[in-house]
């Protein structure tokens, strides 16, 4: 067809071939609006041509990518929900064409297909895709709290059954071709220089029939009854895992159960109203929101180095305790077989236990095999001394929390390692400043503070301070991008952004409780918010020790508005140190798990006083949204969004809610502002002093995201 | 051959594994790691690139079906470049010392400047092995395309044909002789009249010298320790073999294996069947001088000799001579000996020939060497404490030995040890510390 830039089309000896990602020099591929409108013209084109054609080839002449789904940008275009809904009428109008072609069908897969893309060659008559690593299937929209408005949520069910549609558009998953080719979703998987030969013959090919075994498969979901029991327990699941927050799940099990009974335009008409409905959802524009803020942190935008990054290869652990041994795990992990020095065999052996445990659950889950797991366990190399300190990129500390002992081994270690090699720290109370000034080449050396457990907690701090090197930082944020974390960059300062955030999150908590507030209602408040736990549960969890140290450290360093109560000096007095000494505010099982709560701290307490959930909620919060403020104007961090990202991945701050900042924009900053001002006349002058900096905001009516 | 002038070959360091008898400690550690992480011990104590590795030699001997060139799996696994030659070598218990001689070669002649060699062995997963039957029944069962044929095929089973095969047990056989190790053993006990307390009193010395070793803290020279466990987050740091409890009383109770009513040689004055792996960096002058290394030790010469398989124990004293030979030196040069304990009665033998001449004579050679000293031969115990692992014996008596000589700030030290089939094979180093 003349003039197309984004499908190459092209028919030979009578089969037409669709090919995406034509001229397309980024990574991936997107269906954007200009591919759409020439993917309308082509389909017209191939309906018009009739019985010349004898098939249709849908591939991607961009290898690797096949179609990495909708451009979220049109999504953002889409203001009203009519306007949403009309725009996946015409997506599927533009596939119900693809399917209604007379001739054979074909979808060549090599690289992503996923969302709108999957709906497409959801629409041809056979699926078949490469085995490359790069090639995976799925309908992710449930997790930018949309739906696949596409046909999506019609076709997939009809293809591969409703309870793996319904498993695979709920959770949003993606699928790898060997498990593509089990689910039925595709037809055949080769190598992919092979594909396009064996798409002819996949032309030629009538579809193949059902088996007995799918047959009875189908016999067993396809009536009413068990439809309707598959349909309650999708629900029941599905709110035990959003609470309820997420809305997404639920319309998408409205709209599958609800059009299971009708033809296609009946079902399309739900699914994109559904879409419509969605699209315009606050939850949705959140999630979208945080999509971009995930996006943006793929790239470094920390300081440039004039020269050039290293490339950290080979990893070292100092010190192997339940950090170290994490810090060690996620180096094996990602290749780099790391040294892990500690004193002696016991210390040793802690953090051989700790990486163990995280590859024995990888094991477990069949995510590796028994010779990875051997592999991967071994590439481990404990050490007493500093043997093979000479080879190795990064090094990254995670002793005692103690400055003396730390600069001490810092100097030590300089003895043993390359100019270029990278030092971090993995402080989480200390100023990297301070220790900086133990190194003779004080460049190399930032904070890179990660949350326990390393394999579960996503954000990494990254702390700079004025004598690091751009070069240490900027190699630190590849390094962290590539072991699949979250990087966020922090200047120095007292609690780095997280717990410095968290600080009053935990301190207020504590007045709250002095106040009379059960440890009940204060933890559901923050339940009801969206936080993964309540406060009192998060200290047992930090221990309540630790807590009670970071918080002194915080007062001192930040003055009266970070000042603490004394009830968790209390517990400590009673040895309630939280989980690891099964007893804090809560009571734990032998596994660690909790049992409810522990009396002697509820009787300990003054009698209840009832506050209104909503009331505790902005106790909580508010000085939190003050404290972001504070580093702000401080200039810790580069732009709110990186608050958001951090409380995120950080705390598990509700990602319905965009992040910290991004509710406090919503609710409006003056409102905000002046909620704060009203507690500091009412409950705490100190702890309530409103930020100058959100006081300038109010004034200048301007938002945390216009900074 | 004489006109080519060879170059020194330095052994830059050796370490080894912690020995275990097969079955405990080490019996699921996959068999490649059991010497990678030596490997990569070995680059990560000095400033080498991991590419500039000419080759990898590793003797092995139980050959496991999944890993038909294992040495190149210990080079991948270490973390060597894919580039790095590397292969396997056999020569039975001589095994880890092929493989040192081979690099020793390559090294002399200038065919190569840096090399791995050592050996592995575990004992623990030498496999149990179909029988000629059963395996015949496969291979026509494969072949039979029809259902009737296929139960044809099955119909001839009977079920003997499952007892199968123990390699271990065939391996310690020997095929032209018909003999069992510990058989060879009881031929030297009889032909040179070597007694059951001669055998227990030189087994229990083993144990006590290798309990010494230990808690003196000796052995943590030469050993790395290793990740052990079924979640592979233990660390085993020392050989388990050596009991101090160990008494020649208690040695004497124990009944003889391999002659039931007449014979002298025990389970307890033999060697244990092992699991364990050793290794040594090797480098020309010209390595030694780019990279910067200080080298422990300088290997002079080895030495390989054959004599009948039934009397293979006495192989030591043949590779003695002929390495003496090379070396141009005498017994007495030598500050400390290493022979590896198969047997009691067979190192009891070796001492035998090499200070009776008409022993010697026997053995073909046409001097008695002299005696070794006791406190410089195997000062801190040897195999029947601290265990066998055939593929890695060779290069293992090797380590200790370089590190004795280390310790005693002496010059000259001699390993060797018997091979089953009939040989025997020796080494000399030079301590240049």
């Amino acid at each position: 067809m003349v003039g197309n830039t984004r499908i190459k089309y092209e028919t030979k000896e009578q089969i037409a071939y669709i090919g995406f990602g034509y001229n397309n020099d980024k990574a991936q591929t997107v269906l954007d609006q200009e591919t759409l409108l020439e993917l309308a013209d082509i389909v017209k084109d191939v309906h018009a041509k009739g019985r010349e054609l004898k098939g249709l080839i849908l591939h991607s002449v961009k290898p690797g990518c096949f179609l990495a789904g909708a451009d979220i940008k049109l999504i953002e275009t889409m203001q009203t929900e009519s306007e949403a809904a009309s725009g996946a009428e015409k997506g599927q109008l533009l596939y119900n064409g693809i399917e209604d072609l007379a001739i054979p069908t074909v979808a060549v897969v090599d690289g992503p297909c996923l969302g709108g893309g999957l709906e497409m060659v959801l629409a041809c008559k056979a699926i078949i895709c490469s085995d490359s690593s790069k090639t995976l299937l799925g309908l992710p929209e449930v997790k930018l709290g949309i739906l696949p408005g596409f046909g999506g949520t019609y076709r997939l069910p009809r293809r591969i059954g409703l309870p793996k549609a319904l498993d695979a558009i709920l959770t949003g998953k993606m699928i790898k071709p060997k498990s593509a080719y089990k689910l039925h979703l595709v037809d055949a998987v080769y190598p992919k220089e092979r594909l396009m030969a064996q798409a002819l013959n996949h032309l030629k090919k009538s579809p193949k029939g059902k088996s007995l075994k799918e047959t009875l498969e189908s016999f067993a979901t396809e009536n009413f009854v068990t439809r309707k029991i598959i349909f309650q327990k999708a629900r029941e699941s599905v709110l035990k895992k959003t609470k309820g927050f997420y809305a997404s799940p639920l319309k998408i099990l409205d709209v599958m159960e609800a059009g299971m009974g009708k033809g296609r335009s009946g079902y399309l008409a739900l699914e994109a109203q559904a879409f419509g409905e969605l699209c315009v959802s606050d939850t949705s524009r959140n999630l979208r929101h945080l999509f971009f803020l995930m996006e943006g942190a793929k790239k470094y935008n920390g300081p440039k180095s004039t020269h050039p990054v290293p490339d950290l290869k080979r990893g070292a652990a100092l010190g192997a305790g339940t950090m170290g041994g994490g810090i060690a795990w996620l180096m094996a992990d990602n290749g780099m077989a790391p040294l892990m020095k500690d004193l002696n065999k016991d210390a040793l052996e802690l953090g051989m236990k700790q990486s163990a445990r995280n590859f024995y659950g990888a094991l477990k889950r069949r995510k590796i095999t028994q010779d990875e797991f051997e592999r991967k366990q071994r590439s481990i190399v404990p050490v007493t001394d500093f043997t093979g300190f000479q080879n190795v990129d990064l090094i990254i500390e995670a002793i005692v929390e103690n400055l003396e002992i730390k600069q001490k081994v810092y100097r030590e270690l300089e003895k043993y390692i390359r100019p270029d090699c990278i030092v971090a720290s993995n402080t989480s109370s200390l100023r990297v400043t301070q220790m900086a000034e133990a190194f003779e080449h004080p460049e190399r050396f930032a904070g890179l503070h990660f949350f326990n457990p390393v394999h579960m907690m996503p954000l990494v701090e990254i702390v700079t301070h004025p004598k690091a090197d751009p070069a240490t930082i900027e190699a630190l944020y590849n390094w962290v991008i590539k072991v699949k974390k979250t990087p966020v960059i922090v200047k120095d300062g007292p609690g780095f952004l997280v717990n410095r955030i968290l600080m009053p999150y935990l301190n207020e908590a504590g007045f709250l409780l002095e106040e009379g507030v059960s440890i009940k209602d204060l933890d559901n408040a923050c339940l009801n918010f969206g936080m993964p736990m309540g406060p009192c549960r998060l200290l047992d969890e930090i221990g309540i020790d630790v807590a009670v140290k970071v918080a002194k450290i915080m007062h001192d360093a930040l003055g009266e508005r970070a000042k603490s109560n004394t009830s968790s000096k209390k517990l400590i007095e009673n040895q309630f140190f939280g989980k690891k000494s099964k007893k804090g505010f809560y009571l734990y099982d032998e596994n660690e798990k909790e049992i409810g709560l522990n009396e002697a701290v509820v009787s300990a307490l003054p009698k209840s006083k009832k506050m209104d959930e909503i009331d505790i909620q902005m106790r909580v919060f508010l000085p939190m949204i003050n404290e972001a403020a504070y580093i702000l104007s401080d200039g810790l961090v580069l732009r709110p969004s990186d608050v958001d990202l951090a409380l995120i991945f950080g705390i598990g701050f509700p990602p319905f809610r965009g992040g910290l900042l991004r509710y406090a924009d919503s609710e409006g900053i003056d409102r905000i502002y002046r909620a704060i001002e009203s507690f500091s006349k009412s409950v705490d002058a100190d702890r309530y002093a409103p930020s100058p900096f959100l006081k300038k905001m109010v004034d200048e009516k301007k938002k945390f995201y216009d900074l | 051959m004489s006109a080519m002038k060879l170059r020194d070959v330095y052994l830059v360091m050796g370490k080894r594994s912690p020995q275990a008898k097969a079955g405990t400690d080490l019996k699921n550690v996959g068999v490649p790691y059991l010497a990678s992480y030596l490997v990569r011990h070995l680059m990560d104590s000095f400033n080498i690139p991991s590419d500039v590795i000419d080759e990898v030699v590793m003797g092995n001997v139980g050959a496991p079906a999944k890993y038909p060139n294992i040495g190149r799996v210990v080079a991948l696994e270490a973390g060597l470049d894919k580039k790095t030659s590397a292969y396997t070598v056999h020569r039975n218990c001589a095994s880890g010392m092929e493989a040192m001689s081979q690099a020793f070669v390559k090294i002399a002649c200038g065919r190569a400047d840096l090399m791995i060699a050592g050996g592995l062995e575990s004992m623990s997963q030498m496999p149990l092995i179909y029988n000629k039957e059963m395996t015949d029944l496969f291979i026509h069962l494969m072949k039979a395309k029809s259902l009737p044929e296929k139960l044809k095929a099955l119909s001839v089973f009977r079920p003997p044909f499952l007892s199968p095969i123990v390699a271990i047990e065939q391996g310690l056989t020997d095929p032209f002789c018909n003999l069992n190790m510990g058989q060879t053993a009881e031929i030297l006990a009889r032909e040179m009249n070597i007694t059951r307390e001669e055998q227990d009193n030189f087994a229990n010395q083993s144990h006590l010298k290798a309990i010494r070793a230990q808690s003196e803290g000796k052995m943590k020279e030469e050993i790395v320790p290793i990740a052990v466990g079924s979640k592979l987050d233990k660390l085993l740091e020392i050989d388990t073999g050596p009991r101090a409890n160990s008494t020649v009383e208690g040695l004497g109770k124990m009944k003889p294996y391999f002659e039931r009513v007449t014979g002298t040689v025990t389970v307890g004055n033999s060697c244990p069947i092992t699991d364990g792996a050793s290794a040594f960096l090797m480098a020309s002058e010209d390595a030694v001088k780019k990279y910067n290394l200080k080298p422990m030790a300088k290997m002079t010469d080895f030495h390989f000799a054959g004599l009948e398989p039934e009397r293979m124990g006495m192989g030591p004293l043949l590779a003695i001579d002929g390495v003496l030979r090379r070396a141009g030196k005498e017994l007495r040069d030598m500050d400390v000996v290493e022979i590896n304990e198969a047997f009691a009665a067979q190192v009891l033998g070796v001492l035998r020939g090499l200070k009776d001449k008409e022993v010697a004579k026997r053995f073909g050679l046409d001097k008695a060497w002299g005696e070794i000293p006791e406190g410089n031969l195997n000062p801190n115990g040897g195999g029947i404490a601290l265990g066998h692992p055939v593929g890695s014996s060779g290069s293992r008596i090797v380590v200790t030995l370089a590190h004795e000589l280390k310790r005693r700030k002496a010059r000259f030290g001699l390993a060797t040890l018997c091979i089953g089939g009939g040989q025997g094979g020796a080494v000399v180093i030079e301590n240049i510390q």
